[in-house]
């Protein structure tokens, strides 16, 4: 065997050049740039960035979030294209079984393809960095936020590098692999919000309230408070029961692992900040209901953003290991079905 | 030396047994020569004929012992037993879906046989590929190329996937590219090479470590006749330094002129050896010419009726005179009774190559059981 690090260089190193670094693939690259400058300008005019120079309060911020968003959007629409046909377009163009034949290991081979696609993915995130920076210049962000954020952004797009890479392995077909990515992908990004929708409709709780009313005294010219003597059912949607559903979206393991950056009033100023606050949000369960005296009910002031991501816990962590936990499994399964020599062939899959 | 090639295509300096008495003219284009001494060209050359059988003394390069593989219900290989020694080309014959390319991929360490057993150079692809690897190369049927590399980057990268280091690697590519004469297109991207330069850069791959165990699966389809000269030639040296060399086709005839030895496989299993011993002295047609048949037809036709054989057996065609001869020996007694009776026999070859001959003779025999 070859050194661990050498043969997945070289795979990778090949990869790179042979499978993925195409004139569409640089095509893709500018076009996404450009995307990203559009997308960063009306940001920019937005928020009122730069031409309001009175702001006390700097909104790099709000820029540096919705590039990062952007990436994360793009990259994982265009990772399942350049890893999901890693190992069985290989198969299918016959350069597979030849560099089976060498003394590089399946792992090598599998971790060094899935390198590659990951590279490539990042690719898009570096061609944005010059709008990064800008967003740096603009002020406003934090160096948590910054860190944490690019951090995340890489994993989640090495995750969907993994499973793109680990399903090429396991699928015969490259066609069938890359649409299977792009389902999973859209599983965690559409399917966790689909699924948490339908959770609130299973999620409902009936309750009970009466009703009260002012009568007017003629004698007296006074309004009085009644309670009604019959009670009311109604239902209503209890979201802190399913928000975990949530959890595993990429977006927001994003936004609930940044730091958040509180603007005025205590309330977040960015997209991390606020998809982080409108999730916690749906932790909290609804205010007990004032059944009995409903003339007395008086409600508690509104918490801050702050107060409501304060006291609430935090589930990137588990979005995180999920994703994580996919990945592995994905590369380990690769690894396995593409071992040679095979024992077990899937049904109509040729060796070279 | 001589190149392989070229000893191919000479007479015999050691006359074996069968080989045409002395003074048999040179043959004329198109007739192989060397036939005559029964088996390989350049084996008649090298060493003394052999019998096609497998078991051959000397070190075994490939070792295999009633292998069996099945895909689901289709059983490619069924019961494959063979010897490949090193310094020879074997020969792997069968027709098309008879478990060439399985047995191939097995020997390659790319699939796991059912049962039986697969030892090359003393190891076995299932316990330690990484062993066999080293010492193996292999040249698949399908080409498979990295279409926007070159083809000294395709064989350098090789050549660091095989341990080399990158100058090591890279020295390697050039004496390849080299040896299959890729020359002033080895830093072109490989999308725009034909087939037959595919090929080459196929073979040029398979050697990127030197192996002493070399599996060419089909490695002539697509070549000019240029090209297969060259193959057999390059084919030949690497045997001739000390390989092992089992080759793949259902071309025969291109077989017949490397092979020193053959294995037959029809639907899954070999032929064994003394089913294929029976072949050597079952009848076939030699051809035989003279320098003017016109002239010396009846003569001849004479002669070979004096010699014993019936004369309405006695057959012409295109290409000379057809008469039945069982077995070599048998074959060369006559030749020298023409000979000694003053016919200007200018060749005396096997109307069927040798490798076809005794395929169609096993196959006619019926199938195996």
């Amino acid at each position: 065997m070859i050194p661990f690090v050498t043969g997945v260089r070289v795979i990778a190193g090949l990869e790179l050049r042979q499978r993925i670094r195409g004139v569409a693939w640089w095509v893709l690259l500018g076009v996404f740039g450009l995307l990203a400058l559009v997308v960063t300008l009306i940001v920019l005019w937005g928020v009122g960035g730069l031409t309001d120079g009175y702001r006390s309060d700097p909104v790099g911020n709000a820029v540096f979030s919705t590039i990062v968003y952007f990436v994360l959007l793009l990259g994982t629409l265009v990772a399942p294209a350049l890893s999901g046909n890693a190992i069985n377009g290989d198969r299918e163009a016959g350069t597979l079984a030849t560099t089976q034949v060498t003394l590089v290991s399946t792992t090598q081979l599998v971790i060094g393809k899935f390198l590659a696609s990951w590279i490539s993915t990042l690719a898009f995130l570096v061609i944005t960095a010059p709008l990064l920076i800008l967003s740096l210049a603009i002020g406003g962000t934090t160096p948590g936020m910054v860190a944490v954020s690019l951090l995340v952004l890489a994993i989640e797009l090495g995750v969907i590098a993994a499973i793109g890479t680990g399903l090429s392995g396991l699928v015969r077909r490259p066609l069938f692999s890359v649409a299977i990515t792009y389902l999973v992908v859209a599983m965690l990004s559409l399917g966790t919000l689909i699924s948490f929708g339908l959770g609130t409709l299973v999620a409902q709780e009936k309750y009970e309230y009466r009703g009260a009313s002012y009568i007017y005294d003629d004698s007296t010219g006074n309004s009085e408070c009644v309670v009604d003597d019959t009670t009311t059912t109604s239902t209503r949607a209890r979201p802190d029961y399913v928000w975990w559903m949530l959890a595993a979206n990429p977006y927001v393991v994003m936004a609930d692992a940044v730091p958040t950056r509180y603007g005025s009033g205590d309330d977040p100023n960015d997209l991390f900040g606020f998809l982080k606050l409108t999730v916690r949000q749906l932790q909290k369960a609804p205010e007990p209901i004032e059944q009995q005296d409903p003339c007395n009910y008086t409600s508690d002031r509104y918490p801050s953003g702050r107060e409501v991501i304060d006291s609430t816990v935090p589930s990137w962590f588990v979005g995180l290991a999920i994703h994580l936990g996919l990945a592995a499994l994905a590369l380990f399964g690769a690894v396995r079905a593409t071992r040679a020599p095979a024992h077990r062939l899937a049904a109509g899959s040729r060796i070279a | 030396m001589s190149s392989p090639y070229e000893r191919g295509w000479v007479p015999p300096q050691q006359p074996a047994s069968s080989t045409p008495a002395p003074g048999a003219p040179a043959p004329g284009p198109g007739v192989p020569v060397a036939a005559v001494a029964g088996v390989g060209p350049a084996a008649a050359a090298a060493t003394p004929p052999l019998p096609l059988s497998p078991g051959e003394p000397g070190e075994p390069g490939i070792v295999v012992e009633h292998v069996g593989r099945a895909f689901g219900s289709v059983h490619a290989v069924v019961d494959a037993s063979m010897v490949a020694p090193m310094g020879r080309v074997t020969g792997l014959i069968g027709p098309n879906g008879s478990g060439k390319t399985t047995l191939m991929l097995m020997l390659a360490s790319l699939l796991a046989p059912d049962r039986g057993s697969i030892r090359i150079a003393g190891h076995d692809p299932v316990a330690d590929p990484a062993a066999v690897r080293r010492l193996l190369g292999w040249m698949p049927d399908q080409l498979g190329s990295w279409a926007t590399l070159s083809a000294r980057t395709a064989l350098t990268q090789t050549g660091r996937l095989y341990g080399l280091h990158k100058l090591q690697a890279a020295h390697r590519a050039a004496e390849l590219i080299h040896l299959v004469d890729l020359g002033e297109l080895a830093d072109r991207p490989s999308r725009v090479l034909s087939r037959g330069q595919k090929q080459r850069l196929s073979l040029a791959r398979a050697l990127v470590h030197d192996p002493a165990v070399l599996l060419l699966d089909e490695p002539a389809s697509g070549l000019d006749p240029a090209a297969r000269v060259a193959l057999r030639r390059t084919v030949r040296r690497l045997a001739d330094e000390g390989r092992a060399v089992l080759v793949s086709s259902h071309v025969l005839a291109e077989l017949d002129e490397m092979a020193d030895t053959a294995v037959y496989l029809e639907r899954g299993v070999t032929a064994d050896a003394a089913r294929i011993a029976a072949t050597r002295v079952s009848e076939r047609a030699w051809r035989i010419r003279t320098a003017d048949l016109a002239r010396d037809s009846d003569r001849l036709r004479e002669a070979l009726f004096r010699a014993g054989i019936p004369w309405e057996r006695i057959e012409a065609d295109a290409g000379g005179i057809l008469v039945p001869v069982a077995g070599e020996a048998r074959a060369a007694e006559l030749l020298t009774r023409l000979v000694g009776e003053g016919i200007a026999i200018s060749a005396f070859a096997p109307a069927v190559g040798e490798l076809e001959h005794t395929f169609l003779d096993l196959s006619s025999g019926g199938g195996p059981a």
